[in-house]
């Protein structure tokens, strides 16, 4: 228990719940539970037509086209902005706002680096002959990686008007858990990406 | 974990915020495994060892990877037992799916393969 | 007093600014509501429904018959499956859980009104997009399971299939969102002492529905959007010229499809749960055995699902384990059946028309669940998939089952959700005419099914000795038409001049009964306070306390996980009552998916009018979650007092 606990005014939960847990935050866990099964999905159907891409004659090599170079950059920015999320939630439950804005903002920038970086890989990508019909590997790969990418992009907007609401009072029990939930699904995309790192770059 | 029957058991949920010093430890830590990670993918780009196994590898340093954000970035270590049923129950479902698919595709190239 | 309810004069009733008529409706967050708009729109489409089936039997009625073209029998086939599964029964089925789920756990509303009132609009506009596909160019003609690769654009050239799409996609985002919220109140919202446990049958069937969704949902989104893309951005996921698996769908499409079919089953199963004891005066038998049968046949339901593809030749050890993983299913269910026959044994039965629904769900059903394990077992399958024998399986299952036990459930609630009773000689009348003219209708089925009657062919010649079989069926559709007309005339003239019904008209040991019939915007002035799983029983019938021994034993299997601290005493303050404000703003969101989804149908092939639309469907959104983000601030619970 931390000394940030000693001057947060009131529980996080505002009425009595059943479990003792806050009515969003047990929604926005249910949401990841949910997401998890539309990712695997994806990553599944990646999985399945990866050998029939091997097999055919317009097959084109994934370690062929992808960067590990510019994956490793992109990895490491999302694994950064977790850390800085968590660091925003953090100086929120202790009512710290340069440094609440500092971190959130800066989670804020480096998802946008992100998408930034992936706009740039699939343009690369694109040029290099890449593309949705060109193989079962454009096909599976640019679904996967862009919804991947659409989900941080809802994430960059969800933080900003998270940033936007709560700036003022970032300690506030509602405010610091608006903080938490959106840090939630930002640190959710955050693995996500984790696994498809490993799964669609590195093996 | 304990912290039920009491009227505001959230005080027992949700004091699970670590010191700031200690989520740069856990960044650190995943840092090192991404560094080992790719390092382990590009020194294996000789064929050193069998691929089996540098895909084993992988699984198991990523598995860390992101045990470590949902455990301590996500709080899911030490949070309230539902939001681990929510969260790992279509989990392993979604293990099942990934699984039970490659297998039964793995003879099964379509009819233009 | 177990229920603190009686005294709902001492506390002044909250100020809710309800607006009158329409704009009622259209800005309301109230779970009841909300309910009766899921129910009065889903038998809207069921109805429809029921239109497309009458066609095709009045097709099929004679041999040679030239009244619809096989085009149009195809897209009725397509619109009357998708409509009842996805337009009727689920959301009937919600639209009793979002009326009954708070009362029955003793809660004010949903976790999250406004997201309910999303999840409503969501499904609206879901519908009549689909129905939109009627008027350019043609609905879906492919199938409720819409095989690949016919879906493609070269064999489906018409919008139909988008229509389908986008529908089923606003239909399924409405359905994650309802579910989320049902797992949010359930979970979260019970009054105090109403540990899982104690929990209405309704309410734990309800619950396990709600997993299963978010759970089985995403997997169809995620094929309906590889299709979407294969129609119109190139990809070639379902295309097998290219290199596609026309098989993927199918497994991606099952994965989903078999878990759906508990979707809709599960929550009449609870619904009988509530009806039976009731009538039969006696507590459920095995409550424990129900409730956790029905996580069991929940979790089975994901590993059974290429029982519906054996045709498809997955390999011995596939078939065997699906086959036999089916087999399964039947040893919860089989429980559940013999805990229904048990809670009526020696019980005195009162022959209501929800109870008479009741007997008869558990009678049809009995005789769906047969044909369906016949139909696990691979080698027969193999003979009987895609034909009329499987058209009676699952109609015994889903309009004998599942239809009965909505009915069951609306004759039960009615009275409560409308103050009026529905008139139980009309309601006889139409059990009984509906009884047998549904065993008229697809009873013969098997028969045909069992000759070689293939599913899906719009005319057969005389020839093949079906003749009989088919215009039995067709005259018993026509009768089945009767019984919902007399229903349909049942309610209308009961909202009107029904007898007022009384708070508990049947006798309930269920929460909902301890309110006024409709019940009062706040639902409960007090808080109620639960010692058992039946508090209305025991308050009226103390000396019976106890009696059935030892119900305070729970299987404790998910304790661990679901711990529940509200099992003790518990100091009640009096709370003010605070209750969401009225907002558009759940509607104006939905406008606005509802146009982006229009626009994403023509991205493919008018790029820049679509990508227009798609622009001012996201700021129609955006000005909605604005308005939304406003009122959810003014009403949050923090700053409530």
């Amino acid at each position: 228990m931390s000394e940030s606990s000693m001057t947060r005014p009131q529980a996080a939960v505002a009425h009595h719940t059943s479990l003792g847990v806050d009515n969003r935050k047990l929604g926005v866990w249910a949401f990841i539970g949910s997401e998890t099964l539309f990712f695997a999905t994806l990553i599944t159907t990646y999985f399945v037509f990866a050998p029939v891409n091997r097999a055919r004659p317009d097959f084109q090599d994934p370690r062929q086209f992808l960067d590990i170079e510019l994956t490793t950059v992109l990895a490491s920015i999302l694994l950064a902005s977790s850390l800085t999320m968590v660091l925003a939630l953090s100086a929120s439950k202790r009512g710290d706002r340069r440094w609440f804005t500092t971190w959130l903002l800066a989670t804020v920038g480096l998802g946008l680096a992100f998408i930034g970086g992936q706009v740039y890989e699939f343009n690369h990508l694109y040029h290099e002959g890449l593309t949705l019909s060109s193989s079962l590997f454009g096909t599976t790969f640019f679904v996967l990686t862009g919804f991947h990418g659409t989900h941080v992009a809802i994430g960059v907007i969800w933080l900003l008007s998270v940033f936007f609401k709560v700036r003022a009072y970032p300690d506030s029990p509602e405010n610091a858990m608006d903080v938490e939930i959106a840090g939630l699904y930002w640190h959710f995309v955050d693995l996500v990406w984790v696994a498809i790192f490993v799964l669609v770059y590195l093996i | 974990m304990a912290g039920h029957g009491e009227e505001h058991s959230s005080h027992a949920y949700g004091e699970h915020s670590h010191s700031d010093r200690f989520y740069w430890l856990v960044a650190g830590v995943l840092a090192v495994v991404t560094a080992l990670e790719v390092g382990l993918f590009i020194v294996n780009e000789q064929h050193l060892i069998a691929k089996w196994l540098e895909v084993t590898l992988l699984l198991i340093l990523s598995t860390i990877k992101g045990a470590a954000v949902v455990m301590f970035f996500m709080h899911l270590k030490g949070d309230a037992g539902i939001f681990k049923f929510v969260f790992l129950v279509p989990l392993a479902f979604a293990t099942t799916l990934l699984l039970s698919f490659m297998l039964l595709f793995s003879e099964h190239v379509g009819i233009a393969g | 007093m177990a229920i603190a309810e009686r005294t709902a004069g001492t506390v002044s009733p909250p100020s809710v600014s309800v607006r009158p008529g329409w704009a009622g409706w259209l800005s309301t967050t109230d779970h009841k509501r909300i309910g009766i708009m899921y129910l009065v729109s889903a038998f809207v489409f069921f109805l429809i429904g029921g239109i497309e089936a009458l066609l095709m039997r009045i097709q099929l009625g004679v041999p040679d018959n030239t009244f619809l073209t096989p085009d149009v029998y195809n897209q009725m086939f397509t619109m009357h499956g998708t409509t009842m599964i996805f337009l009727g029964l689920m959301p009937l089925n919600v639209g009793l859980g979002n009326y009954m789920v708070p009362l029955m756990i003793g809660a004010r509303d949903m976790a999250f009104p406004r997201l309910n009132a999303l999840s409503i609009w969501l499904f609206i506009f879901g519908g009549l997009m689909l129905y939109v596909s009627f008027f350019v160019g043609g609905a879906p003609n492919v199938g409720w399971f819409a095989y690949a690769p016919l879906t493609q654009k070269q064999f489906a050239p018409t919008a139909g299939v988008d229509y389908w799409i986008i529908g089923i996609g606003l239909t399924g985002v409405a359905s994650i969102a309802g579910a989320l919220n049902f797992i949010v109140t359930i979970l979260n919202m019970r009054a105090p002492g109403m540990t899982l446990n104690r929990m209405p049958l309704f309410v734990w069937m309800q619950l396990i529905v709600a997993f299963i969704l978010i759970f089985a949902f995403p997997v169809l989104t995620v094929g309906t959007i590889q299709l979407l893309f294969d129609r119109h951005f190139g990809t070639r996921f379902f295309l097998p010229n290219l290199g596609g698996d026309a098989v993927l769908w199918q497994h991606l499409f099952w994965f989903f499809g078999h878990p759906e079919v508990y979707i809709l089953i599960l929550p009449t199963m609870g619904i009988i749960s509530e009806v039976l004891p009731t009538f039969s005066r006696k507590p459920i038998f095995g409550y424990a055995f129900v409730a956790y049968s029905g996580v069991a046949i929940g979790f089975l339901g994901f590993l059974v699902w290429a029982h519906h593809m054996f045709a498809v030749g997955l390999g011995p050890l596939a078939n065997a384990f699906f086959g036999a993983a089916s087999f399964l299913i039947a040893v919860p269910t089989g429980v559940k059946i013999f805990n229904w026959l048990a809670t009526m044994w020696q019980g005195s039965l009162h022959l209501t028309t929800s109870m008479l629904y009741a007997i008869g769900f558990i009678s049809m059903f009995v005789i769906g669940g047969i044909s369906g394990i016949t139909l696990a077992s691979p080698p027969i399958n193999v003979q009987q998939t895609d034909s009329y024998y499987v058209v009676a399986h699952m109609h015994y299952v889903l309009f004998g089952g599942a239809i009965q036990g909505i009915f069951a459930g609306i004759f039960y609630w009615f009275p409560k959700m409308t103050g009026r009773m529905l008139n139980e000689r009309l309601g006889k009348w139409q059990f009984w005419l509906m009884l047998v003219s549904f065993n008229l209708t697809f009873f013969p089925m098997h028969l045909s099914g069992n000759e070689g009657m293939p599913r899906r062919i719009y005319t057969y010649e005389s020839e093949m000795g079906w003749n009989l079989w088919n215009l039995l069926s067709t005259i018993g559709s026509l009768l089945l038409a009767v019984a919902f007309l007399l229903f349909l005339w049942n309610v209308l003239t009961s909202i009107r001049r029904g007898s007022i019904a009384p708070a508990d008209p049947w006798d309930g040991a269920t929460l909902e009964w301890s309110v006024s019939s409709p019940p009062p915007v706040y639902n409960f002035a007090v808080t109620p306070r639960v010692r058992s799983r039946r508090p209305l029983w025991d308050e009226k019938y103390p000396h019976l306390h106890e009696v059935n021994g030892s119900h305070e034993t729970p299987a404790a299997r998910l304790r661990g996980l679901l711990y529940d601290g509200a099992e003790g005493e518990m100091p009640m303050a009096m709370e003010p009552i605070h209750l969401p404000s009225p907002t558009y703003a759940p509607l104006i969101v939905s406008v606005g998916i509802m146009i982006l989804g229009f626009g994403i149908i023509y991205l493919g092939d008018f790029g820049v009018i679509a990508a227009s639309a798609m622009l001012v469907g996201l700021l129609i959104m955006a000005t909605g979650i604005l308005s939304w983000v406003r009122i959810s601030h003014v009403d949050s619970p923090y700053q409530a007092h």
